[in-house]
């Protein structure tokens, strides 16, 4: 489960301050999660646009890997609160050792139009851990020239 | 009459989902259909709202509004149900008109530009053209 743990101590010292929220991988909590989302985002500050652009990012980016979740695992989502941006980290465990996720889909479009970086990470997993699937995506609280 | 389960969601899941979105279809005057929809667009509740699109898509009216001032939250599979039905009524050379009042919605459909595919209007009544 060690790919599940949070990030270490040494990460949260720089300056952020971190919310974890974990589920049931299942889109009926996303809701939930979307809006921890949407209230961080809010109280760091962002423009109503950035807030609204994350809250339907950190959706998009639960509802791909909950699509590529083992049953009934657990929907990781960490969510570092630094001077002028969010990074969200999310995470499941793959429902097969070559769950990927499509980057060619309208939603990751979608997803890389909302957020000012985001990627795709895949882990195979070690020991008795499953591979785990997961998307980390950035995004500052105004709007800045790209 | 039983509602089918939409394609591509568990039974359970749709069941949550009708809590959530709303939809009805009016007719205000002749030749004008509008679908009112209200809650979250999101993964849960987009096969209900893509049934409701396709009835809407499906009626004779030469005027199809779709009005989304009651909804709080629209996701990327919302926006993939409404381009679809923009592109389905430029088969048929007509173009939706789309009322869209909040930043909940607003701001996904400009971001992606989906907005460009449709009339878009603040609210039903600039959108049924209407003097009522």
């Amino acid at each position: 489960m060690s790919d599940l743990d949070g990030p270490s101590p040494a990460e949260t010292l720089d300056g952020a301050s971190t919310v974890e929220v974990r589920t049931t991988a299942s889109a009926a909590l996303i809701p939930t999660i979307r809006a921890v989302a949407s209230d961080l985002a809010a109280r760091a500050d962002f423009d109503l646009d950035a807030i609204s652009d994350l809250r339907m990012a950190v959706d998009e980016a639960c509802a791909t890997l909950v699509d590529v979740a083992a049953p009934s695992s657990t929907l990781q989502c960490t969510f570092l609160v630094r001077s002028e941006r969010i990074e969200v980290r999310a995470v499941v465990q793959a429902g097969h050792p070559d769950a990927e996720v499509s980057t060619d889909t309208f939603g990751w479009r979608v997803l890389q139009t909302l957020a000012d970086d985001v990627a795709v990470s895949h882990e195979p997993g070690t020991g008795g851990a499953g591979p785990t699937v997961g998307i980390r995506l950035d995004k500052r609280s105004g709007d800045l020239p790209r | 009459m039983p509602d089918p389960a939409p394609p591509g969601s568990e039974a359970t899941a749709s069941d949550t989902a009708s809590e959530f979105l709303d939809t009805t279809i009016t007719r205000p005057r002749t030749g004008t259909a509008v679908l009112e929809v209200e809650g979250e667009v999101d993964t849960l509740t987009a096969p209900r709202f893509s049934s409701a699109v396709d009835e809407l898509m499906s009626s004779h009216e030469p005027t199809l509004v779709v009005d989304l001032s009651g909804v709080t939250f629209l996701a990327s599979s919302g926006l993939a149900v409404l381009i679809q039905a923009a592109h389905r009524a430029e088969e048929r050379s007509a173009r939706l008109r789309l009322v869209a009042a909040t930043r909940a919605v607003r701001r996904p459909l400009e971001i992606t530009g989906t907005d460009q595919l449709f009339d878009m209007h603040e609210n039903v009544h600039d959108a049924t053209g209407g003097d009522d």
